[in-house]
């Protein structure tokens, strides 16, 4: 068990800088998951913490001793990947084995542990076959057991389920959380995946170029994300931004003037914030509501039915889209045209710089969907 | 018109096949014959007649010269498959400066013509004192044989996943440990591949041999054949040659026979999706 301290990490190859000095404190038994587009850094990072990649420059600490210097084994990790990255030579008992051999175990441990791990797995069939004789998930399996034997103090997973199919990726999902909370280990997991990230973290770590975006728990992030880049990160489908301009800003929250002359008034700190200035405004498509007297009207140009709800995508003129989540199947036709409210306590709003300012309800979010009352069809 | 195909294909498989395999069934029908017969043409044998095979033993140290050549042709393969495994790993796995120069150079030397070298060899060879030996020979072959190897080697080694290599260093091997439990077993078929291709380059290696060696008993199969004498001066022992070829070809064609079941295609199947 150990806890992972990142001190003003960096990594560049020759003069392209991929991680530009991130500061991470990573406690001990938390099951953390780095998130963020394709070739934001997430895997490089996650290859510095394992010892793949040398850090170019920063401490990395795992539990208290820093390691930069140490070799992948010597850290007390254990790495399973997206490939799997099975020995292909060897049978399923020798590829969980081969770690405890390089350690010197004795026979009779190697063996206790790995029949161990397979139980734990449910892989103890499958112990004389050839990884090509598996199939995805089995292989899967294999991998992590080959991670469990070692006892790592840090596993540290990356994208292990995007090669599983959709099924399966929930199922494994699921073993991976109770592996978790079986053993207490802290794990470090990158996925570009949402889902994975939010039902699976205790804190996610956002990552954007090279650098963090912000850190926080699954709903933190969801609830308040502190710029735009995490706004639209997290949350499927994207988070509707809208620019706008200031027009009050006071004690109880800041009005905003919409492009075509509406106004929010949004509960949001308004320190720093003059009337005039530009400011973006978002609002999640679940929170827009269909209404007779929208703030907004628009014409609606695709329905996409998910069975449980259905997705609007709204065309507010100046060819800017809405995107409307509601329940159930869709009352709406291609064409015609509706009208939008946004209430303002379901609003954030982002500076020009990006960052969000901070939102005065400090109690946390409203969970609840806005009032199905006030929803009407136009 | 179908029929027509298959017999032109046919015909074109016969074809191929009587190119390839008549000479050395010529060379084993005329190892049965003897004296004058030897100068009459048949393609069939009359009579089998092993008195060649007799007399290439009694006339001359054919039995040592074919040792020397196992001695040699397995020495030069273990060497080639030793330094051109490592070579590869180093080539295909690690990054260093003048990477390319040095696979270029490699290739370089191979396309140098070996009597361009013979002189030269000859030198360095006397000056390490190895004229007339068999470590001289394995030596000179070497040279024959270490590009392409290294090079097929190469680029087998990149094909191998970067992944697995990694899964074996968090899992505590040193590269050394990596080479020999991880990807010499990966390689085997590359490695068998190469490994008999370097057999056959030394087997039948003739002008280094032949320059090299001094003494009779220290003679390979090829120029021991090629210096075989009659009875007197003026006869060419065609039969004795015939028989000393066939001999020395049955070798290479069982090693053959035996390593193509060995030579598993796909044997990486398995270790990454898919």
């Amino acid at each position: 068990m150990a806890d992972v301290v990142l001190k003003n990490v960096r990594k560049s190859f020759g003069r392209a800088h991929v991680i530009h000095g991130v500061d991470l404190a990573i406690g001990d038994g938390e099951f953390i998951v780095f998130v963020g587009p394709s070739g934001c850094g997430k895997s490089t990072l996650l290859r510095l913490i394992a010892g793949l990649e040398d850090i170019t420059s920063g401490d990395l600490f795992i539990g208290g001793e820093r390691v930069n210097d140490l070799a992948p084994a010597k850290r007390g990790i254990a790495m399973v990947f997206q490939s799997y990255a099975l020995y292909p030579h060897m049978n399923v008992y020798d590829n969980m084995a081969f770690g405890l051999e390089m350690a010197k175990s004795s026979k009779a441990e190697i063996d206790a542990k790995v029949r161990a791990a397979a139980r734990m797995l449910q892989i103890e069939t499958l112990l004389d076959r050839k990884p090509r004789q598996l199939s995805g998930g089995q292989r899967q399996r294999v991998a992590i057991g080959r991670a469990i034997v070692r006892d790592p103090k840090v596993f540290l997973f990356d994208e292990p389920l995007s090669n599983l199919d959709a099924a399966l990726r929930v199922q494994t999902r699921i073993e991976i959380a109770k592996l978790h909370t079986d053993t207490r280990a802290t794990m470090i997991y990158v996925t570009h995946d949402q889902v994975e990230a939010m039902t699976l973290a205790d804190r996610i770590v956002v990552l954007n170029a090279g650098r963090i975006e912000q850190v926080g728990t699954p709903l933190d992030l969801y609830h308040r994300p502190a710029n735009l880049f995490v706004a639209g990160f997290i949350g499927s489908p994207q988070m509707n931004f809208i620019p706008c301009t200031v027009a009050e800003a006071g004690q109880d929250g800041i009005e905003a003037r919409l492009p075509d002359g509406g106004t929010v008034t949004v509960p949001v700190s308004s320190e720093g914030v003059r009337a005039g200035a530009a400011v973006t405004l978002g609002i999640r498509p679940d929170h827009v509501r269909l209404s007779g007297q929208g703030t907004l009207t628009g014409r609606i140009e695709l329905v996409e039915e998910l069975g449980e709800n259905h997705l609007l995508y709204v065309n507010v003129g100046r060819e800017r889209h809405l995107t409307v989540r509601e329940p159930g199947d869709a009352r709406h036709e291609v064409g015609q045209e509706v009208g939008l409210s946004l209430d303002g306590g379901f609003c954030h709003l982002f500076r020009e710089t990006g960052e969000a300012l901070p939102l005065l309800k400090p109690a946390g979010f409203p969970t609840s969907r806005p009032s199905a009352a006030s929803t009407s069809i136009a | 018109m179908k029929v027509l195909t298959r017999i032109g294909f046919w015909l074109l498989v016969a074809a191929i096949g009587l190119f390839s395999i008549f000479p050395f069934y010529y060379a084993v029908i005329s190892s049965l014959r003897s004296g004058a017969d030897l100068f009459s043409v048949a393609y069939l044998p009359e009579r089998l007649d092993f008195s060649n095979y007799v007399a290439v033993f009694e006339r001359q140290p054919f039995g040592t010269n074919i040792v020397n050549s196992v001695i040699v042709a397995a020495s030069v393969v273990a060497l080639s498959l030793a330094l051109g495994i490592t070579a590869a790993y180093a080539f295909g796995r690690i990054r260093f400066r003048g990477r390319s120069l040095l696979l270029m150079t490699i290739l370089a030397v191979s396309m140098f013509p070996q009597v361009a070298v013979l002189s030269g060899m000859f030198e360095l060879i006397r000056s390490f004192g190895l004229y007339n030996t068999l470590p001289g020979l394995i030596l000179a072959n070497l040279m024959l044989t270490l590009p392409f190897t290294v090079w097929v080697l190469t680029t087998f080694m990149r094909e191998l996943p970067k992944e697995i290599e990694e899964a074996a260093f968090v899992d505590g091997a040193t590269p050394w440990i990596v080479v020999r439990r991880i990807f010499l077993p990966l390689m085997m078929p590359a490695a068998v591949t190469t490994g008999l291709l370097a057999f056959i380059v030394a087997w039948n290696e003739f002008l280094f041999a032949l320059t090299f060696t001094l003494t009779n008993e220290r003679r390979t199969v090829p120029p021991a054949i090629a210096l075989m004498s009659g009875s007197t001066a003026y006869e060419l022992p065609w039969g004795t040659i015939m028989a000393a070829s066939v001999i020395v070809t049955l070798p290479i064609i069982a090693l053959v026979l035996v390593f193509q079941r060995k030579i598993v295609a796909g044997l990486t199947a398995g270790a990454v999706k898919g």
